[in-house]
């Protein structure tokens, strides 16, 4: 087994930087356009999405030995479902502004595909630990990714930050708007992608001097 | 053939764990919602007669709430009006009662209603009450619209109308605030879903300060015109974010005065949201002012002692 070699810093870190959803693998795409117009809408986003895969990660790894093979992913499919609307409940009961915000945004997790993708890749091989580990690196990947691009068209847009005013004026209304998403999200893949080519290479040509 | 079996069971079991999960989180959360909405609503009717954290609202202060329906009985159509009222003169128990009143605005009949104040702010209560005490068959009841009167030691404050009106996207939840002669004198967008930066801005004080002290008879002929607002309104309807004594009394009601005959500003690339705020307001307004006369003459007439 390839996987239990890996230390569990690797497994962590993978999730945030090799295959971060957003950046590395372009999964997940509509939220990271959609609603990520404010930095604090991306880290709500992000803290939902974060403990729908945990949830999801830990259910399928403990009753990984009772899925029939052929079915796993419809009952992917209704784990994430279960718990997205344990999300939706518990967020409109108990945190009304957060719930406000996001608005219909917290149904979609249901059809995250990096979600149902590290069930079906990590969770239903490995033990639990590990499971989790994968979980809530791949979970704060993601609310990396929607807080990065939250924050850049909120001050590029707006001129604020989490509401603050930080510029004081508004520097292109055009950031807000859902068209810009693309091209934020990509140029930071461009940018995520550039920085890790130089690091690669810096590291190859250390490797080769020592 | 065995396989299927399996996948069958299996599926289903898994069916049944979600679904007992998902019913089990909505059974402790369903009464927090229900509370929050409740808590939301009471919040901004407070905020638009003018209460907040720093000027509560008194003690005495009384909101009573008038809902409207339809009742189609056979091929007719009735409104009933649930009306608060008072159960004794120089008491403040308030009990509901039922005016049935047809299209043309005359009263039919009154029905005592035997429910709760916290029942009365439920639907499903309502409903319920109010078709045992019509007590005939083939009755259909649609919930209208409401609206609630503000009042506090016996006056009158404010009429407080919540509408919608169909927004850019989707609907656009708002609750304005009348004054006994029928001026508005406050508007607050509840829900909406406008694009942030454009259509959005209609939560924004300088958008919603506009339609104060328009009148009904105002409000009939108001449009959107798409030019600038001037600075000196600008600033005017955005008074409470600058320092407090730029603006004494009459000097408010002054600008107050020559602003009101102006028409409302359209948001800048938000032409369509302005225009569907208007056409919301406008049309509460017009009609909450028709049907309160209606409604304010069969009280008079049949005597009854409102809590209002």
């Amino acid at each position: 087994m390839l996987e239990e070699k890996k230390s569990y810093s690797h497994i962590f870190l993978n999730g945030i930087f090799n295959d971060n959803p957003i950046f590395r693998l372009a999964l997940s795409m509509c939220p990271a356009v959609g609603i990520s117009t404010n930095m604090m809408n991306g880290l709500l986003m992000g803290i939902a999405v974060l403990f729908v895969q945990f949830c999801s990660s830990l259910t399928i790894s403990l009753i990984k030995n009772y899925i029939h093979p052929r079915i796993r992913i419809p009952t992917y499919t209704l784990t994430i479902a279960t718990w997205v609307t344990v999300t939706d409940l518990v967020l409109a009961a108990f945190f009304p502004v957060a719930y406000k915000a996001l608005g219909i945004f917290v149904r979609l997790i249901v059809v995250f595909c990096f979600i149902t993708m590290r069930l079906d890749v990590f969770a239903r091989k490995n033990p639990v630990f590990p499971s989790l580990i994968d979980a809530v690196g791949m979970g704060l990947g993601f609310m990396v990714g929607m807080i990065a691009i939250g924050g850049v068209r909120e001050l590029m847009g707006m001129g604020t930050l989490l509401g603050y005013d930080i510029l004081g004026f508004r520097p292109l209304l055009f950031f807000v708007l859902p068209a810009s998403g693309f091209f934020v999200v990509g140029f930071m893949m461009a940018i995520f992608n550039y920085t890790e080519i130089v690091y690669n290479r810096r590291k190859r040509a250390r490797s080769i001097t020592s | 053939m065995k396989e299927i079996i399996k996948i069958t069971v299996g599926l289903t079991m898994t069916c049944l764990i979600a679904a007992a999960i998902m019913g089990g989180v909505f059974i402790v959360t369903a009464k927090a919602k229900k509370h929050n909405e409740y808590i939301n609503f009471q919040e901004n009717m407070l905020k638009l007669l003018g209460f907040d954290q720093k000027n509560p609202a008194p003690e005495s202060l009384q909101l009573c709430t008038v809902y409207r329906y339809l009742i189609h009985q056979d091929d007719q159509i009735f409104l009933g009006y649930m009306i608060p009222v008072q159960t004794s003169d120089d008491s403040d128990d308030i009990s509901y009662q039922l005016l049935l009143v047809n299209t043309q605005g005359q009263f039919l009949k009154k029905y005592d209603l035997n429910i709760s104040l916290t029942q009365a702010n439920d639907e499903k209560d309502r409903e319920k009450t109010i078709t045992a005490v019509l007590s005939s068959a083939n009755i259909t009841l649609t919930f209208a619209d409401q609206f609630i009167v503000a009042k506090n030691g016996g006056q009158r404050l404010a009429y407080l109308l919540p509408g919608k009106t169909p927004g850019f996207k989707t609907h656009i939840n708002f609750m304005m605030a009348m004054d006994a002669s029928y001026s508005i004198i406050g508007l607050q967008i509840l829900e909406h879903q406008e694009d942030p930066g454009l259509g959005a801005e209609i939560e924004q004080e300088y958008f919603k300060n506009q339609f104060i002290g328009k009148d009904v008879e105002r409000l009939k002929t108001l449009n959107v015109i798409k030019e600038p607002l001037p600075d000196e309104q600008l600033r005017f309807l955005e008074r409470k974010k600058w320092i407090d004594n730029e603006y004494p009394e009459n000097r408010i009601s002054e600008l107050q005065k020559k602003y009101q005959p102006k028409d409302i500003c359209a948001i800048t690339g938000a032409t369509i949201s302005s225009v569907a705020v208007v056409n919301g307001v406008k049309n509460v307004a017009t009609k909450f002012a028709y049907r309160v006369k209606v409604l304010e003459n069969i009280i008079s007439e049949q005597k009854i002692s409102v809590a209002f």
